[in-house]
């Protein structure tokens, strides 16, 4: 299926990937305004379950890489939109904007990454460098190293 | 015939495609013999020139035989050899007519969009996405080439393919980068990347005479190029030391050089790493379209009231521009996309002459069918990769 070009290549979803899922865990429920409370600990599960198979996707920042990476672009809009639709399933969004915009924020922040990435995933693929050297009709090394200059000074 | 052609973001393929066909009197139809991938395709290759589409023949580098022409077209014949520069250009236009081909106001029929996206537009150019025309390109076994009573020059000697090819392009660039430097002779030249283009910077230089030419990578099999076959008798491995600024202070008693070329454009690897990590965001985001290292330490390098020459290719907006130092020294600052039918006989005379043989920089020639392959390799600098040549 052709994919229109798109400029996250899978190395920089994987540091996007682990930035947001520390961020997520660490100073956001503060920042938001929800730590302690029953947001946080969702945006917090959201985050780990995140992390968690970013771990284990098959891309150049995977631990184990059992994951297709288009599986896991799956998983991330699936999981963005579960976060979001979390606060109006459970009711708790009639408490306030606190109860329910940091889900939404997540979820949209994560559908703009997704939206921004390649899923081809080509970002670390880098040819058959075996095939161009059996195919090259030049010695790489001997026109670096080997010769004469191949321009004349002005001086000279 | 069989073309590379763009499929995405960091994928080519070598696919059959229609023969391009006569549509303008003006036009010639070329069988290419040699062709080449340039350091600015990987700009469209890696993603970052917008309006490239599916099955867009690649490449602005190539030669060939004339097959075809059109009936305007007088001075080409069939079976003429000739290298086709990359900017299309006109030849009747203000911009022609004052040797500014690459500016060239009738050649590009999408010259609204360029303009929106880079500031202002480009004259037209092979293989180079919709926004320089959306022409077809020359990694191909045939190009359709308009205007071509005003750019291919014909070739009469019995100089290799290689030994002409890069008049299309990187010669005249990288010499246009020396020229703009005003040498008279026993000037100190830096020139950022030591790619292709800043190969023949470096050499064009030192045949203009340059006094002292540094060379700055971070890839030392190209920095030897540099200094064995381009003439560089000074080198900066930004991988060692990232402080360029400083290091080209130290070689030139404090002061700077007298001219510095930025041969490198809008996806520089080198600069810290927090800022560097910043712009690579930025620019994946779309937020700037350029990452400035390259041209800010030129700025911040060069003496005051030098030049800084820039070849390498700026897309749109850069962040962080220096302007203080740019005003404080008094800089001239020259760039452009190179007008090569202006430079295209000079040099060519210069090759027939054996001031210089382009044909250095080639590390790697390879058939049409391993474009796929070439592109990474190319890329990612793998198997001490300067150039690629692909025969079709």
């Amino acid at each position: 299926m052709p994919f229109p070009p798109r400029p996250v290549d899978s190395t920089l979803h994987g540091v996007v990937d682990y930035t947001t899922g520390a961020t997520l865990l660490t100073v956001f429920p503060r920042a938001a305004g929800i730590a302690g409370t029953r947001s946080a600990r969702q945006v917090r599960s959201a985050a780990a379950f995140h992390a968690g198979y970013s771990t284990i996707t098959d891309y150049p920042l995977g631990v184990v890489r059992l994951l297709p990476f288009q599986a896991h672009l799956a998983l991330d809009a699936l999981g963005a939109l579960a976060l979001a639709a979390t606060p109006f399933v459970t009711g708790q969004y009639k408490q306030g904007p606190k109860a329910w915009v940091p889900h939404v924020a997540v979820c949209l922040f994560e559908l703009s990454s997704l939206a921004m990435t390649d899923p081809t995933g080509r970002g670390d693929w880098h040819g058959d460098v075996d095939a161009v050297r059996a195919a090259n009709t030049e010695d790489p090394h001997r026109k670096i190293y080997d010769g004469r200059p191949a321009v004349v000074a002005a001086s000279a | 015939m069989r073309a590379n052609v763009w499929s995405g973001r960091n994928t080519v393929q070598v696919e059959n495609v229609p023969d391009p066909k006569v549509l303008n009197d003006r036009d010639a139809i070329v069988r290419i013999t040699s062709t080449a991938i340039c350091g600015s395709d990987l700009h469209l290759y890696d993603g970052y020139v917008p309006t490239m589409k599916r099955g867009d023949i690649l490449g602005h580098e190539f030669m060939g035989e004339v097959v075809e022409t059109g009936r305007g077209v007088s001075n080409l014949s069939v079976g003429d050899r000739v290298v086709v520069p990359f900017p299309i250009a006109c030849g009747d236009c203000w911009s022609c007519r004052h040797e500014l081909y690459a500016a060239c106001e009738n050649s590009n029929p999408n010259a609204g969009l360029a303009e929106k996206a880079f500031g202002h537009s480009t004259a037209g150019i092979f293989g180079y996405s919709h926004l320089t025309g959306g022409y077809a390109g020359g990694q191909a076994e045939y190009a359709r080439v308009p205007f071509a009573d005003v750019g291919p020059i014909k070739i009469e000697d019995d100089l290799a393919d290689e030994q002409v090819l890069f008049l299309s392009d990187i010669f005249p660039t990288g010499f246009m980068g020396a020229e703009f430097c005003e040498i008279t002779g026993g000037e100190v030249i830096a020139v950022f990347g030591a790619g292709p283009v800043g190969l023949f910077a470096i050499a064009s230089a030192v045949m203009l005479g340059a006094e002292r030419v540094i060379a700055i990578d971070q890839y030392d099999y190209r920095l030897h190029m540099a200094r064995n076959k381009a003439g560089a008798t000074d080198l900066i491995d930004f991988s060692q030391d990232p402080d360029i600024v400083e290091q080209l202070k130290e070689l030139t008693g404090g002061r700077g050089p007298d001219a510095v070329i930025d041969a490198v454009g809008m996806e520089a690897a080198h600069g810290h790493g927090a800022l560097h990590a910043a712009e690579r965001v930025k620019q994946a985001a779309r937020s700037e379209s350029d990452r400035g290292h390259a041209l800010r330490d030129a700025i911040l390098a060069c003496r005051p009231g030098g030049i800084v020459s820039v070849i390498g290719v700026y897309g749109g907006l850069m962040d962080k521009f220096p302007s203080g130092a740019f005003m404080n020294k008094g800089l001239t600052l020259k760039t452009g996309q190179c007008h090569v039918q202006r430079y295209l006989r000079p040099l060519y005379e210069r090759i027939k002459n054996g001031e210089i043989d382009p044909s250095f920089v080639i590390t790697h020639r390879l058939p049409l069918g391993e474009a796929p392959n070439g592109y990474e390799t190319f890329k990612h600098k793998q198997d001490e990769c300067v150039k690629v040549v692909l025969k079709p």
